[in-house]
């Protein structure tokens, strides 16, 4: 157990996280006064997790690739073993590095660029939640924890897009942008699923040795349901319309999120994935038209963009489709070195994005004449080819006809059987107030829909046997037969009193005993 | 100094203090004193081991040589969860008694006794003193529930006297019999066990019947529990609390007492306590649902969560019976802090009608939160004490009797109804138009207190069935060769 610290590396971030969240539930960490408190938590937490990479990338350089770290066992069931442990190859040091480093980066941004701002403390503990996914993403030694870490960095990401939640385009468009990662989780899933089915294992290691022995059809299935989860993460073309949505957040969140981190997060795992990628050539082959058109797609549409956050958006996705074209090439390792570099550069330049009006001096560039010149092709551009629209019309619109059907015959038919609820209205009760003063009269005990008619006319039965047979025949009942006795005994008693009776009840005995 | 003795000596000398000691006193004495006979309760909890199936910390004192009557305390799996209940429950009913401010000794003298009589029913291990104390608990009530209860406390009173002593005189006819049918004469709980074992089946039944129908009207089973809407309601809030959280356990303790008493007699008519059960719990449910007065809703309520006890009871085997003993201890909870919530509204209200509550967050956000608690803990939520026990109740009766524990669910579903319904009334909808203080400082304690139980039992039932495990196991061999 002696690499067992190792383990708390990428759980730093997240203590810190719940250490922030503590606060806020108890309230001692509010406003401006608690905002040095917040900053140096996090800071703290995330400094610790990129010193504790660089002692790792440091053992690495001088022993080579470590061992794998010691697991704890989280879940087991059969078969079906979770254990918490960490895979250092080269692939994860590099990526785990980015991230502790691009958090570290981006909070200390974070601390003077939210300054004052409402949401403060929420936004370090969901950056801290996200650095700590993308760190489990990067290190997790299993396909599950890598997932956990996965959606936990998608979780950040909706959270952090709604940062204004109180703005109606905030939270459509973290909802959007939320619903078309679900595709990629959906296809994530499969790939575990499968993973687990075909090789009996969950972890990274077992299932790079395992796939040499796989059939490449199934190799090819397994593949598809991760390309899916990659594709849509790094908003490549089927999915390419959510990234530009997901500006809406703070700028330094946009820039670790889109610019930096979580957009990388699907070319990770395709690097992550290469041993399964060279057994199903096909998928391997997909990814270079893919990667080709989501760059060509945001090259034009990244220039016909006014703002400076938007021309960086499509210029990431641009350099993300290239990568994934050289991961559908075979150059992996250039995939990664482009990665890594892509990844800093673009966090300088969001991060410099708010101040960009102060530091050009030059004006901005007109839209090259290749596109301003094709009127088609600028609308297209501008409209992102019309990407959301189609997804619209494709798959909300016909989600959305469903869903009425459905209500429809929710009302006509189950509701009759189930019967309403009590308060039908969904106001809050002080709306409701002066409509109804007066409470609806014997409401209380009213049965509603088939079950509770067959409660009320039981329990109208029940309340009768009730009445009659056990509260009045038997609790009243014996008070009453007492009090009747009671009198009859009496009245014996007064009769007894008179003389006459008690010598007729001695001649009596004396007649009985002799 | 005997622990058990000084469990029932301490709340007595507290009545003492309380009668001694001047009026304006009166509260914070019995305060005191129902403090720190819970705090030895959880001192003999800890002597308690949880190993042992046997008896624990007895004491005997032979008291009549020639009727072979002993004063006789002890604890096993079965009396330590109800000792503990009765304290913690106790101090709840003091704690909330703080609006008594007329005839105050006449209040705590009783309730402080009834303390000590219940805990003397938990733990005497000797026939003949168990009917001592159990006579004992009715008078204080009587005088509690007739001077300090509601409009007809007079008739309430009077019909629970009647109705329990009614019940007493079959439970000690029952009683004499089993002396009488032993060879050697005694009343010590162990021995008769094991004298009565050997009796003939029609016998042990006769005898049985006698104890049901004195612990059936406790506790209470279906046709006889006339007494107990009446009591329920009348009764002073607090009383309401020990009413239904202690003293209808009490039925249920005996009955499994003479479940250990009469083996042969309770496999026979096994079937018959189950469908009583079934009843009990359809009926009471049913009637909750219809109340529209709160207290009258907890009463039949109880009713039919006793059912569940019966139930468990009549599985005799071990799964069932801990479930059984799981509930006693919830249902004291939940029913306790039931009647503890409505209760201090009432006083504040003067309304028990629950057609007049409405959106009680807005007004009283701390009595909705405890409402709530207490109603979802009743209903059996994951989380609270009410689930544990239903659970292992319904895994007991499916090992028994298969798809008949189906009318359990029943049941459930219509506590489910009344419960969220009253849920629904109280807490959403229009606002009522009463004014309602928020809870005060030991009001407040005592709701906190059950309410942290509650869920405390519910997370961590471990440490809870661990101590009741021995005993049942134990009890469940007794019947494992007879059905």
């Amino acid at each position: 157990m002696t690499d067992a610290w190792r383990l708390l590396i990428p759980l730093l971030p997240w203590l810190g996280g719940a250490w922030i969240g503590l606060g806020m539930l108890t309230g001692s960490r509010c406003g401006e006064a608690g905002e040095r408190g917040t900053a140096r938590i996090a800071l703290l937490c995330t400094g610790l997790a990129v010193l504790g990479m660089t002692v790792l990338d440091l053992l690495a350089a001088t022993k080579g690739i470590l061992p794998p770290a010691s697991r704890i066992t989280w879940l087991e069931s059969g078969h079906f073993r979770v254990t918490l442990g960490l895979l250092t190859d080269l692939p994860a040091l590099v990526m785990g590095t980015l991230a502790a480093g691009c958090g570290l980066l981006t909070m200390r941004f974070a601390v003077d660029y939210l300054h004052r701002e409402a949401g403060f403390h929420r936004f370090f503990l969901v950056l801290s939640l996200f650095v700590g996914g993308m760190m489990w993403v990067a290190l997790a030694d299993n396909v599950v924890l890598t997932f956990i870490g996965w959606e936990a960095a998608g979780i950040s990401s909706y959270l952090l897009i709604g940062y204004a939640y109180d703005r109606r385009t905030a939270t459509c468009n973290a909802t959007r942008a939320v619903l078309t990662n679900r595709f990629g989780d959906a296809g994530f899933l499969l790939g575990i699923a499968m993973t687990f089915l075909f090789l009996d294992t969950l972890e990274w290691r077992n299932v790079f040795t395992g796939v040499a022995k796989l059939d490449s059809l199934l190799a090819g299935m397994m593949a598809a349901g991760f390309l899916v989860a990659a594709l849509a993460k790094s908003a490549q073309l089927p999915f390419a319309g959510w990234i530009a949505r997901a500006l809406e957040g703070p700028t330094p969140s946009s820039a670790i999120f889109y610019g930096a981190l979580m957009a990388h997060a699907g070319a990770f795992l395709v690097i992550r994935l290469e041993p399964l990628l060279w057994r199903a050539p096909f998928w391997l082959a997909f990814l270079m038209p893919v990667g080709l058109l989501t760059a060509v797609y945001a090259a034009a549409a990244g220039r016909a963009q006014g703002d400076v956050k938007s021309a960086l958006i499509f210029s990431t996705q641009a350099q993300l489709g290239l990568i994934f074209f050289e991961c559908g090439a075979g150059l992996f390792e250039v995939a990664l070195w482009h990665l890594t570099g892509h990844t800093i550069w673009r966090l300088y330049q969001f991060l410099l994005s708010p101040s960009y009006l102060h530091l050009s001096v030059q004006p901005l560039r007109p839209v090259p004449g290749w596109l301003a010149n094709s009127r088609t092709l600028y609308r297209l551009a501008l409209h992102r080819f019309h990407l959301d629209a189609l997804l619209d019309a494709l798959i909300t619109h016909p989600t959305r006809a469903l869903a009425q059907e459905v209500r429809l015959l929710d009302t006509r038919v189950f509701s009759r059987v189930a019967g309403r609820p009590l308060n039908e209205s969904p106001l809050p009760a002080r709306v409701q107030e002066k409509d109804h003063a007066v409470a609806p009269g014997n409401d209380v005990t009213r049965g509603r829909g088939m079950l509770g008619h067959i409660l009320q006319d039981s329990a109208r039965s029940l309340a009768w046997i009730e009445e009659h047979l056990i509260l009045k025949s038997s609790g009243e009942g014996l008070l009453g037969a007492l009090t009747f006795l009671g009198g009859y005994v009496s009245r014996i008693e007064e009769f007894l009193g008179l003389p006459r009776y008690l010598f007729l009840l001695l001649a009596l005995t004396f007649v009985v005993i002799l | 100094m005997p622990p058990l003795l000084l469990l029932l000596l301490l709340p007595t000398t507290g009545a003492l203090l309380v009668a001694l000691l001047p009026s304006r006193l009166a509260h914070r004495v019995a305060t005191g004193a129902a403090l720190a006979t819970m705090l030895w309760s959880g001192w003999v909890a800890s002597l308690f081991s949880d190993r042992i199936a046997h008896l624990q910390l007895l004491e005997k004192i032979v008291w009549r040589p020639r009727l072979g009557s002993h004063f006789a305390l002890g604890v096993d799996g079965l009396s330590l969860p109800m000792l503990l209940l009765a304290t913690l429950l106790t101090l709840v009913a003091v704690l909330a008694s703080g609006h008594v401010r007329t005839r105050v000794k006449g209040y705590f003298i009783p309730l402080l006794l009834l303390e000590a009589a219940m805990l003397g029913v938990f733990a005497a291990q000797d026939w003949s003193l168990f009917y001592i104390f159990w006579e004992l608990t009715l008078l204080p009530l009587f005088f509690l529930i007739n001077n300090y209860g509601g409009a007809q406390r007079n008739r309430a009173a009077l019909n629970f006297l009647l109705y329990t002593m009614g019940g007493s005189v079959f439970l000690l006819l029952a009683l004499l019999l089993a002396y009488d049918a032993l060879p050697e004469h005694t009343f010590l709980m162990t021995a008769m066990a094991e004298g009565l074992r050997d009796l003939p089946r029609e016998k042990q039944i006769l005898i049985f019947l006698g104890f049901f129908i004195g612990f059936g009207v406790k506790m209470p089973v279906f046709p006889l529990h006339g007494w107990l809407p009446l009591a329920h309601v009348e009764a002073p809030a607090p009383v309401s609390i020990l009413l239904s959280g202690v003293l209808l356990k009490m039925g249920s303790y005996g009955l499994l007492r003479t479940a250990i008493l009469l083996p042969d007699a309770v496999s026979a008519l096994q079937g018959g306590l189950a469908a009583l059960a079934m009843i009990n719990l359809l009926h009471g449910g049913v009637l909750a649902w219809r109340q529209i007065d709160l207290k009258g809703m907890i009463a039949y309520s109880s009713v039919s969560h006793m059912g569940v006890v019966l139930l468990g009871i009549a599985t005799l085997e071990s799964t069932g019976l801990t479930g059984a003993v799981l509930q006693m201890v919830s249902h004291g909870l939940t029913a306790g802090a039931l009647f503890l919530v409505i209760g201090l509204l009432y006083e504040r209200t003067h309304t028990r009608d629950i057609r007049e509550y409405g959106s009680l967050t807005v007004p009283a956000p701390q009595f909705a939160f405890f409402t709530v608690v207490a109603f979802v803990a009743s209903v059996g939520v994951p989380g609270t004490s009410g689930f544990i026990a239903e659970l292992h109740v319904l895994i007991g009766s499916l090992q028994r009797w298969g798809a008949w524990s189906a009318l359990l669910s029943v049941g459930m579903l219509v506590s489910a109804a009344y419960a969220v319904r009253t849920i629904g009334v109280l807490c959403t909808g229009p606002a009522c138009q009463l004014r309602i203080d928020p809870p005060r400082r030991p009001e407040w304690i005592a709701a906190a207190m059950l309410t942290l139980t509650i869920l405390l039992v519910g997370v961590v039932p471990a440490p809870l069935i661990g101590k009741i495990s021995a005993t049942i196991d134990q009890v469940s061999d007794l019947f494992a060769h007879r059905l």
